[in-house]
């Protein structure tokens, strides 16, 4: 690892007219971390990543890469690669010579760029349509051409928007173990711009969930997961979604359907709270909370059941071996620590 | 089967007819400049007839040669070509990029000027440039060209801008070229075709103008278009020497055209598909 690529964002805040984009982004990210902008659509990773780019500046805050101060600093002057969700290659030009122009501009001499360029060719596999020009490339061949455009320069940031979005799905999963082979070995710092979840919990080193301008939460893909932040993190991460329920805390239990669940939060006095449970942590057995089967998803491997508790909806994720039928009458529960309490006004983790 | 065929059939008749039509006016330009003067008044129009060079050898090395008034018409039309090209493509790239209140009403303003009628403006024009004493020279004949000229190749050329997403030369900047060789490495070979298109138009227009040109020029610049008149006089039209000089005046459009083909089909197609989607 060479060390090159800390990133800082301080207090980033981002104007369109009266619109604010961002409102003071925050976060580190450390030397060859595959870091991971996570949020919806519309809510500023786009704006977060052109900021880090030096291709919009910011309305105030700094950007620090590698400890400088580089929130004025020309794109150019920054030292970083990047991934348009376009790929935006030169149509006009061969595969050779797009892969060539980064180092050109950077005044290489003649004699080393074409070693250079065979060497990132080959690294994304294209190294046998060099002389072809991007209109000639399937999608995921275009998408290495603009990988390779990206890694040949050895920038120390490499800045991704998107870059598998406009791939098939199975040649979506391929590419995307391929990205991380290749930043590992590469050992660059390499900032991720996705709206898909799962991208972004395979990938990431740790990610940042964005949420209308704001940063919700930042960690880990398993402590985002385990432990959201919020209601809206909550919902956004995995598929499918938490099951989130309106509930009453009492004495440490939620009570949902007139049944009562334990929780680990027993030090809580009584409040309404909205209960959060993923799927998968959802189990049928003999006793629990009464619910009737109103639709079987069969995935195979697993199936996602819709469950009618009382007149909540709620979806459970259960292993193949045990699926009841369709409008049979089964019992639901939860382990305690499965349960996550989230406070109906604020939204927060409670 | 054979409707299909019936089908082939009437396409060709129809082309045909077309063709002819359109070529007609050459062909009779082309044969007369070949005949003496003599078969060229004959009755019933003469079909077969001793081919003679007589007439272009008149045009060009007589008494009264055009060949000057070629050279007048080709460095109009190239000065004119070749100021608008070099003022229209910085100007189109910026105008395309650019959001600015107005940009409508720019377009709508080019549209205009090309819709006004020349005669209606070409006294006013007179009268500028004998103001400035540039009546009969180069300058005032290209200047008056540009003012038809520019506009038109900047909204010509504005479409083809347009059409390159602006994160190509986001990516151009990130990969380290400066504005100027992002525009000359990156955006100007992608509109090439247009390009081509605008040079082709603009020198064409330059080419076969003539209302502006028998007004603003006089003995010392004259282009082949007014030259040509000369030919025509109250006691007699010289057809087969007015034949030759449109043969020889026709000449660079029909090669320009020929050599252009590709460009102008592509470039006029292109910009059609994408005339109504512009912002
Ligand atoms: N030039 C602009 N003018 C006005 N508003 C803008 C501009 N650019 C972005 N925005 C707004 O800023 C917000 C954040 O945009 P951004 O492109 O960062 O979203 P995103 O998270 O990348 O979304 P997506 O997943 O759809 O790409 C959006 O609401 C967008 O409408
Ligand atoms: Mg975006």
């Amino acid at each position: 690892m060479n060390g090159r690529g800390h990133v800082r964002f301080e207090q980033i805040v981002k104007m369109h007219g009266n619109f604010k984009a961002l409102k003071g982004v925050d976060f580190d990210i450390r030397p060859a971390e595959f870091f991971a902008l996570l949020g919806p659509s519309g809510s500023g990773k786009s704006t977060t990543l052109r900021i880090l780019a030096g291709l919009d500046a910011p309305t105030s805050g700094r950007v620090m890469i590698d400890g400088k101060d580089v929130t004025s600093a020309d794109a150019r002057d920054r030292d970083v690669a990047m991934v348009f969700q376009s790929y935006a290659l030169y149509p006009h030009m061969t595969v050779f010579e797009n892969i060539a122009f980064p180092l050109e501009m950077a005044k290489m001499a003649k004699a080393d760029i074409a070693p250079a360029v065979q060497d990132a060719a080959r690294k994304v596999k294209i190294e046998h349509l060099l002389e072809r020009k991007p209109g000639q490339l399937s999608g995921g061949q275009q998408q290495r051409c603009a990988l390779a455009r990206a890694i040949v320069r050895r920038a120390s940031l490499f800045l991704l928007d998107e870059p598998l979005s406009n791939l098939d799905a199975k040649l979506r999963l391929e590419t995307r173990a391929e990205l991380k082979k290749l930043q590992r070995s590469l050992g660059v710092t390499a900032v991720y711009v996705t709206h898909d979840q799962e991208e972004a919990m395979t990938l990431a080193d740790r990610m940042a969930v964005f949420m209308a301008g704001e940063i919700e939460q930042i960690g880990t893909p398993a402590e985002v997961f385990t432990r959201p932040n919020s209601l809206d993190v909550a919902a956004f991460i995995g598929s499918p979604p938490m099951n989130l329920i309106p509930a009453r805390l009492a004495g440490g239990n939620v009570i949902i359907a007139g049944q009562p669940l334990a929780t680990t939060r027993a030090d809580l006095s009584d409040r309404n709270v909205t209960v959060g449970i993923r799927p998968s942590a959802l189990r049928i057995g003999p006793t629990g909370l009464p619910a009737k089967v109103d639709l079987v998803e069969d995935l195979g491997d697993s199936a996602v059941l819709d469950l009618d508790c009382a007149g909540t909806r709620v979806r459970a994720r259960i292993n193949h071996d045990d699926i009841p039928p369709e409008n049979s009458s089964v019992f639901v529960t939860a382990r305690p620590q499965d349960i996550h309490l989230f406070d109906p006004d604020t939204r927060k983790r409670i | 089967m054979t409707a299909k065929r019936l089908r082939i059939a009437a396409v060709i008749a129809i082309s045909l007819i077309f063709i002819l039509a359109w070529m007609f006016p050459i062909l009779w330009s082309f044969l007369n400049s070949l005949k003496t003067d003599k078969d060229v008044l004959a009755y019933p129009p003469k079909v077969l007839f001793t081919p003679t060079l007589e007439a272009y050898r008149d045009v060009l090395f007589g008494s009264a040669s055009i060949l000057p008034n070629l050279v007048s018409s080709f460095i109009i039309s190239i000065g004119t070509t070749v100021i608008t090209m070099l003022l229209a493509v910085p100007a189109a790239y910026a105008l395309a990029r650019l959001r600015f209140p107005g940009k409508r009403f720019a377009g709508f303003y080019v549209l205009a000027t090309q819709m006004l009628p020349p005669v209606g403006i070409i006294i006013p024009y007179f009268l500028v440039l004998r103001g400035i004493g540039w009546i009969d020279t180069y300058q005032g004949i290209i200047l008056i060209y540009l003012s038809f000229s520019l506009p038109f190749a900047i909204w010509l050329l504005v479409s083809y801008f347009e059409d390159i997403p602006f994160e190509m030369e986001e990516a151009a900047y990130l990969d380290g070229a400066s504005r100027l060789r992002t525009l000359w490495r990156i955006i100007i070979p992608q509109v090439r075709g247009g390009i081509s298109v605008t040079v082709v138009f603009v020198f064409l227009n330059a080419w076969n103008e003539f209302l502006f040109a028998v007004v603003l020029s006089g003995n010392t610049v004259r282009p082949v278009t007014v030259a040509m008149y000369n030919f025509i006089s109250v006691e007699q039209t010289l057809w087969t020497k007015l034949a030759a000089v449109s043969v020889l005046a026709m000449l660079p459009v029909i090669l320009l055209g020929i050599f252009a083909q590709k460009h102008i089909v592509k470039g006029l197609t292109v910009g059609a598909v994408k005339g109504g989607g512009r912002r």
